[in-house]
């Protein structure tokens, strides 16, 4: 049954508002992909009264131990910001679609933008172990160096890093797409992969398909259930309609999103 | 039924159900979607999500908010179409053993009758008309806020099939007893109220609604006081079975809306917070009945006391 008991081993301050959890969680531990997320349940009353949609960060089977990164942007994120070790989570998961594996010594590019970054250190974590193992570039932008959580932990799984900001604070200065065009001249990639704000990845999408990188993004939206019953985390599908983040996501083909409608809020 | 346990099986227009408690429609999906946290052979019925008799995309997103104790939703009836649920829906559905009521919207009377017909299919054991969804233009709701369009409608669902007909009503109406009795003087089997009380949320940074709709239904425990309260008024002026819901997140919010007059539950948005709500909702119900040395579980319905 995809739901578990968590419990708080140790809550780490990786940056202003941002939080490391490490979770005792053997189920979610041996079993989350790449890609996938938990829905945790935050509160045990009526508020915050719905789960909340995170990302696993990396896992660590041999110790039970899951981490997920959490940036407090509102009423649930503040309360986990709170919580003291011990603290068990009820959750859902592993849940949704992870990120599809790189073929066999591909040289793949990984794009993160500020919390974004998560996911895309567990992919990277997992490619460390493969036969044949991919070439993995990286850039990681965000706002001001703050916003470059555990880049530590995304660098040192790269072969080749570049950080970027947009006040030039740490790295370089600009938006994580200034690099991603130059990079993308220099050498250019077999296949991308992306998760950040909606309009940074809208820019990456565009970027990719004009020089015919295929790209996998991982796409958020609000959620109610997680598990594909209230059609609440709709985005636009390329076909037409929608597509559920919770069940056909949260990693989609760039080309399977209209990003058109997606820029219409 | 172990001889000592309480009778948990009820009737509700001819609908044969081991339990009171059903899921809500629109929060429930089919079924599956919920089948490996829960066993679905245990609820007293399955509500489906709204089927239309065309496939609808839903509204833009984003669909869903939370609110104080609630939430706002704007999902827009996204639905495969009467044909694809049939074909597709239906069969997996029917597995689970349990009677199976389908949540139906059009856009006219002509629309129900149509979908009515064409839904009276084995394995459908009643239809739900969803004549009040607040989330969609010109639709449902503009039957189920005025009297004789209700009326009208339902007697057209009910001359269309011979399934039990379960008139959902809105709550976003100034007196929710009137379109309750035309419902039932038309013919309807069986009354479910409240669906959501229609509401909005502002993002005062961006100074946009929340919704890509604008406004949504609010749902949920903040919404329970608004639906009892309902529940019996209605059940006070109308002698048909009630299927009550409105923020159900344990027995004894059930119990709340038995006391009040329904003869059987409904859970909605407490099945995104705990997946496994209706299997708890049911135990606790067995476990209240015992305590209160209550045979059988129907007569709670209409049981308050008020001196
Ligand atoms: C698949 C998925 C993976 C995610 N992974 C991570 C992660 O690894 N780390 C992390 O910090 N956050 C992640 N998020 C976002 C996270 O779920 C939200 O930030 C969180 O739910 C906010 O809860 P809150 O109660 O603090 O905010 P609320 O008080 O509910 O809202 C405050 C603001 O947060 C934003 N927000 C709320 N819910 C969501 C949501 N579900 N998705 C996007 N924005 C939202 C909105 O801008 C809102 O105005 C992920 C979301 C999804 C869908
Ligand atoms: C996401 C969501 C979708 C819903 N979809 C439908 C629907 O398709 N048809 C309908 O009659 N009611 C729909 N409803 C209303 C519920 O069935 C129910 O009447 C209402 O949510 C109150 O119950 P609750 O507070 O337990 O959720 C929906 C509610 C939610 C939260
Ligand atoms: S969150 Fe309910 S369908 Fe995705």
């Amino acid at each position: 049954m995809p739901r578990a008991v968590a419990h708080l081993k140790r809550r780490e301050t990786v940056g202003p508002g941002h939080y490391l959890l490490h979770l005792a969680c053997p189920e979610i531990a041996a079993s989350a992909q790449p890609g996938q997320f938990i829905h945790l349940r935050v509160g045990d009353g009526t508020d915050p009264l719905l789960r909340r949609p995170f990302s696993v960060m990396l896992t660590n089977p041999d110790e039970d131990d899951v981490q997920v990164l959490v940036r407090t942007v509102g009423r649930g994120t503040e309360l986990i910001a709170d919580h003291e070790e011990g603290k068990q989570y009820d959750l859902l998961g592993p849940l949704g679609h992870g990120w599809p594996k790189p073929g066999p010594g591909e040289d793949i590019m990984l794009v993160a933008g500020g919390v974004g970054v998560a996911p895309l250190i567990f992919l990277a974590d997992s490619l460390r172990t493969v036969e044949d193992r991919p070439y993995v570039r990286a850039i990681f932008g965000g706002a001001d160096q703050d916003a470059l959580v555990c880049w530590t932990e995304f660098a040192s799984r790269c072969e080749e890093f570049t950080a970027v900001t947009e006040d030039g604070s740490a790295g370089e200065t600009g938006l994580v797409t200034d690099v991603l065009v130059p990079e993308i001249e220099r050498d250019r990639p077999q296949r991308a992969y992306a998760c950040g704000p909606d309009a940074m990845l809208a820019v990456v999408a565009e970027i990719c398909a004009g020089a015919g990188i295929p790209l996998h993004v991982s796409m958020e939206q609000w959620m109610g259930c997680g598990v594909g019953a209230c059609l609440g985390c709709a985005i636009p599908a390329a076909e037409g309609g929608y597509v559920r983040v919770c069940t056909e996501g949260p990693v989609f083909d760039a080309d399977q999103i209209d990003w058109e409608r997606m820029n219409e809020r | 039924m172990t001889s000592s346990g309480p009778d948990l099986s009820v009737q509700v227009a001819g609908i044969a159900m081991q339990n009171p408690v059903m899921s809500a429609s629109g929060t429930f999906g089919y079924g599956m979607e919920y089948e490996e946290y829960l066993d679905l052979s245990e609820l007293g019925a399955i509500v489906t999500k709204a089927v239309t008799l065309e496939p609808r995309e839903g509204n833009p997103p984003p669909r869903v908010r939370e609110t104080p104790a609630g939430m706002l939703n704007a999902i827009g009836l996204q639905n495969p179409g009467a044909r694809a649920f049939i074909d597709e829906k239906l069969p997996q559905l029917r597995e689970f053993g349990v009677p199976v009521i389908v949540n139906i919207s059009g856009r006219s009377v002509k629309e129900f009758a149509q979908l009515a017909r064409m839904l009276t299919v084995d394995g459908v054991d009643a239809l739900e008309l969803n004549v009040s969804c607040p989330n969609v233009e010109d639709e449902g709701m503009h039957f189920g806020v005025d009297c004789s369009s209700t009326g009208e409608l339902a007697r057209a669902v009910v001359d269309s099939t011979d399934l039990p007909v379960i008139v959902k009503l809105s709550p976003n109406v100034t007196d929710i007893r009137e379109i309750a009795v035309a419902a039932a003087e038309a013919g309807a089997h069986a009354l479910s109220l409240i669906n959501t009380l229609l509401g909005m949320s502002i993002d005062i940074d961006t100074r946009r609604p929340h919704l890509g709709n604008v406004t949504g239904g609010l749902s949920g425990p903040a919404i329970r006081p608004v639906a009892v309260r309902m529940v019996h008024e209605v059940a006070r002026e109308v002698d048909l079975p009630i299927i009550g819901m409105g923020g159900i997140m344990s027995a004894r919010d059930a119990i709340e809306f038995m006391l009040a007059g329904a003869s059987a539950v409904a859970v909605g948005t407490a099945n995104f917070v705990e997946p496994a709500t209706m299997r708890d909702v049911i135990r606790g119900i067995a476990d209240y009945c015992r305590r209160h040395d209550v045979a059988r579980v129907a007569e709670l319905t209409g049981a308050l006391r008020i001196d």
